[in-house]
């Protein structure tokens, strides 16, 4: 049974696209090539169908007659069945007639934009090109480090970030080769690097979330500077260590220097704001009633309304020109080592093309970047909303000096 | 039956083995050394910052506490599920174990949403009067929490030892008249004090490392600095290497202390007999069905509420991945990732441990340390570290993002889980009856495999359990090492709850909580259950 659950396991993992031995070679050859297959699975999703047969938990049993030494046994196995298991199954020459004869060209996407909001559009680039993605979801900041780490060995073609700073840090660790010119060119130049390191594709407001039983919304407050009042004491939840919180006070410092922003995270501090470790958690956390309100990006509200309909949360945006209701973009950029630069501005321009960026407006409550796009219709129109731009070249930046104020501040405990 | 740990010489091959795998396990300490000198790193700044100084102090008195809660909570929880006669025995102890189940940051999220005002517990109480329930959080919240889902961690070694102990030991001290509490003091004790200090180290190693429960507990600990610095390497360089600095104290001190302990004969038998506990033994299980109400019920029911609030909301953007087929492909590689991790990690730790047992090689106490006090750094740092080090060879570069090296990390990560519970159980083992199969020409391979093997297993199951159950919820070294595309049920329920879906974080939780349930029941319970 073990050997059963480690065959298809590793069938799991076999790439339509790589290297494919033949039948003629050992079964033990073969097993261990795919255990050292790097990057196996051009197969981004979760294998819908395949192979389906019941839990592991089924077959665990088994091992349990087999004396004293079973479960020792059973380890063995999980070992054994990796390089010697896995060659009786037939599905492997199957999987191999899969392989798209298509360009055979693939991209190596570090995505940190979550597989819920962008996975669709990968599926359909894939579709649309025949080019073959491997995407790594994670947290942009951490793959951001972990680009930096790759340094010259690095092979990923395409960095997706959810927030600025994480292309700001590669930026500023020189690790990012400039975007043709006419990708930049389908945004705004304030939705760019001045560089060419990199290009929105999204743009998320900072709106203040409440609970409309515990904030009455004539109370709501003109601009983010009030709610040092002590009438918000303990009523603001913040997530101080979020990339998106980090961003939005580097746009602050930008707009209203670095003096008046020290003064509103103390006195934010002082206020004794209940602090999440991110924008979700707060959401969750205003729509209990546990906390009134809570400073975050727009669209976590749309998407729980979805999933709970009694939804007692509601964006406020600040007034127009408030430093609270400034834009975030999300950004693609291009690594120095990427070996399929054509494929990677292709991927960046299909994001930035009117299907995607109606996709990211329609589906996931986004404001598209793509110059001549509508804002979703659920919400105002970007032309009329408070939001400020940042001038995200210095964003990257101002990064560390950012992080230090905010640790500073005591926000942070 | 008592026999005296002796030194040996042992052989100059083994001592290089143990001492390498000392080396390997320091990787990312190492790491942090290499960059910190090579890069321009702000340590002395950092280093004498009030917002290093403060959130040191706070880690420390947190994992204090943590631990000493831990240490009493998973003595007794081991006490009475192996040893004493409670009603209900065997259930109570295969759901006592289970709140390490849930990686933290899920467990802590529901159990305040639980609780909070509009949560589930809240709604249960609101007719009865209750308004509100403060909100748990700061010190007090971070030391329940964290305290609530790690004493497991003291229950699995304490359980594999306390298995062995054989009943005539506590039925001489019963027959002078003593009660069982007193017996369990003078006779119990001294035998199983080296496991539970083994389990509560683990446990002060973890709530130094963890991120999840203190962010969300707003109780700023040395961890949190570290993450919100995490695009500033010149200031969470330094930081690392202050939590690297405090776990190697930690762990060197709880060395020589176990060390001194070495001199003590441990006694085993292979009949675990069971307290009469009289009158008391309902009061006990109840007592064990409310802890495990708290830390494991009530957290699945919020995790269940979610999954149904979710379902019957109807929602279009809320695609719940409902057939089972979706989760089967991530439990399996959950399943095998882990338990290779297992094995991997025991197979690693068990020199160093025979060799620390039997006092034989002098690398053997600082390999030891080293593997034990990794455990203490976040797992971004042993991911980075693991880039750094596959990318600085060709051979390493081949083997980059691809599960070998995944499963690898994990064995790095979490060793140190192995590592004291093969230390207890090996300490365990007479070398009498080495002696006595040496004496009847059994080689080398045959007496390990047919005298020591035998009577580690318990020991090695249960740390190898640990670490199983650990990889199974990794996260950060699982985003960034396995290959493209590879999604454990860690990597689903961490993309559901950052999306914000919490109907489909309920249900990869819930399926992480049967899956890894069922494992340790199978892999260790069962084994570690006598008679």
């Amino acid at each position: 049974m073990t050997l059963w659950l480690n065959c298809h396991y590793f069938d799991l993992m076999i790439l339509p696209e790589s290297p494919r031995p033949s039948q003629k070679q050992g079964i033990l050859r073969r097993c261990i090539s795919r255990w050292f297959e790097a990057r196996p699975a051009g197969d981004r999703g979760r294998a819908r169908g395949r192979d389906a047969r019941p839990d592991a938990t089924g077959e665990s049993g088994s091992h349990r007659r087999g004396g004293r030494f079973g479960a020792l046994l059973a380890g063995v196995a999980v070992v054994c069945a990796a390089t010697a298991g896995c060659g009786g199954t037939d599905s492997a020459s199957e999987n191999a007639s899969e392989t798209t004869a298509a360009s055979g060209s693939k991209l190596v996407v570090y995505s940190g934009r979550n597989e819920e909001l962008v996975g669709p559009l990968y599926e359909r680039f894939e579709a649309a090109t025949g080019i073959d993605l491997e995407v790594r979801y994670g947290d942009s900041d951490e793959l951001a480090l972990a680009i930096d780490q790759e340094g010259d060995r690095g092979q990923v073609d395409v960095f997706v970030s959810q927030s600025p700073g994480a292309v700001g840090y590669l930026t500023s660790k020189d690790r990012l080769t400039p975007i043709d010119q006419p990708v930049l060119d389908r945004v705004a130049p304030e939705d760019r690097s001045s560089s060419g390191n990199w290009v929105g594709l999204s743009g998320r407001a900072r709106v203040q979330t409440y609970n409309t039983t515990e904030v009455d919304a004539a109370d709501l407050p003109g601009s983010v500077f009030d709610l040092t009042d002590p009438q918000w004491k303990g009523r603001v939840a913040l997530a101080p260590g979020n990339g998106s919180f980090i961003d939005f006070v580097s746009g602050m410092r930008q707009i209203v220097g670095d003096d008046r922003t020290k003064e509103w995270l103390a006195g934010m501090a002082a206020n004794e704001p209940p602090t999440y470790p991110g924008n979700s958690p707060i959401l969750e956390a205003v729509n209990r009633g546990e906390v009134a309100s809570g400073l975050v990006n727009h669209y976590y509200r749309e998407i729980a309304a979805q999933e709970d309909p009694n939804l007692a949360a509601e964006n406020h945006f600040f007034a127009p020109g408030d430093p609270g209701s400034i834009l975030l973009v999300t950004a693609g950029g291009i690594p120095s080592t990427a070996s399929n630069r054509s494929g990677a501005n292709e991927l960046l321009a299909f994001l930035l093309s009117e299907e995607s960026q109606r996709f990211v407006a329609d589906e996931k409550f986004e404001y598209p970047l793509a110059i001549g796009m509508a804002a979703p219709g659920s919400l105002p129109p970007l032309t009329d909303l408070p939001v400020t731009r940042l001038d995200l070249e210095r964003l990257g930046d101002s990064l560390t000096s950012t992080i230090d104020m905010i640790r500073a501040s005591g926000l942070q405990q | 039956m008592i026999e005296r740990v002796r030194r040996r010489p042992g052989s100059p091959l083994a001592g290089v083995l143990v001492a390498a795998i000392g080396v390997l396990f320091a990787a990312p300490l190492i790491y942090l050394i290499v960059r910190a000198v090579g890069a321009d790193v702000r340590l002395a700044e950092v280093l004498s910052a009030r917002t290093t100084w403060l959130p040191l102090l706070r880690t420390v008195l947190l994992a204090g506490s943590v631990g000493a809660t831990t240490a009493v909570i998973g003595t007794a929880v081991a006490w009475a599920t192996v040893r004493c006669d409670i009603p209900g025995r065997r259930v109570l102890r295969a759901l006592a174990v289970l709140p390490i189940v849930l990686p933290s940051f899920v467990g802590a999220t529901a159990l305040l949403a639980g609780f909070s005002r509009g949560g589930l517990v809240a709604d249960v109480l609101a007719p009865m009067g209750v308004e509100s329930l403060p909100r748990a959080s700061g010190f007090w919240g971070t030391w329940f929490v964290l305290s609530l889902f790690t004493y497991p961690l003291v229950v699995l070694p304490v359980s594999a030892r306390l298995a062995h102990l054989p009943a005539p030991l506590e039925e001489s001290g019963r027959l002078l008249g003593r009660s069982p509490g007193a017996v369990g003091l003078a006779v119990v004790w001294p035998q199983v004090r080296s496991a539970v200090a083994a389990g509560t180290l683990l446990v002060v190693l973890y709530t130094i490392s963890d991120f999840g429960v203190p962010a969300l507990m707003r109780y700023g600990t040395l961890t949190q600095q570290i993450f919100l610095s995490k695009l500033d390497p010149s200031t969470w360089l330094p930081l690392s290497l202050v939590l690297a600095a405090l776990a190697l104290i930690v762990t060197g001190g709880e060395r020589l202390v176990a060390r001194r302990d070495l001199r003590r004969p441990l006694i085993r038998g292979s009949v675990a007999g069971r307290t009469d506990l009289g009158s008391k033994r309902w009061m006990v299980s109840g007592l064990l069905v409310l802890l495990i109400g708290v830390a494991v019920v009530g957290p699945l029911a919020v995790l269940i509420s979610w999954v149904v609030r979710g379902m019957t909301s109807g929602s279009k953007a809320v695609a719940l991945r409902l057939d089972v087929t979706d989760l089967t492909e991530p439990a399996l590689s959950t399943v095998t990732t882990s338990a290779a991790a297992a094995l991997l990690a025991v197979v690693l730790v068990l020199p160093v441990a025979r060799s620390l047992a039997r006092r034989n090689h002098r690398s053997a106490a600082p390999a030891s340390v080293l593997v034990v006090a990794g455990y203490a750094l976040p797992g971004l740092v042993v991911a980075l570290s693991l880039i750094f080090w596959a990318l600085s060879s060709d051979v390493g570069a081949v083997l980059y993002q691809t599960i070998p090296l995944l499963v690898l990390a994990y064995a790095i990560h979490f060793g140190a889980q192995a590592m004291r519970s093969a230390t207890v159980a090996t300490e365990a083992v007479p070398d009498r009856l080495g002696d006595a199969a040496r004496s009847l020409g059994a080689g080398s391979w045959r007496r390990f495999v047919s005298v020591d093997l035998p009577l580690l297993l318990p020991g090695l199951l249960a740390g190898g359990g640990l670490v199983m159950v650990s990889a199974m919820k990794e996260l950060p070294a699982t985003l960034l090492l396995a290959p493209a595309g590879f999604s454990t049920l860690a990597t689903s329920i961490w993309g559901a709850y950052e999306f914000g879906s919490y109907a489909q974080m309920g249900l990869d939780a819930l399926a992480l909580a049967a899956v890894s349930g069922l494992m340790t029941w199978l892999v260790v319970l069962r084994r570690t259950e006598s008679n």
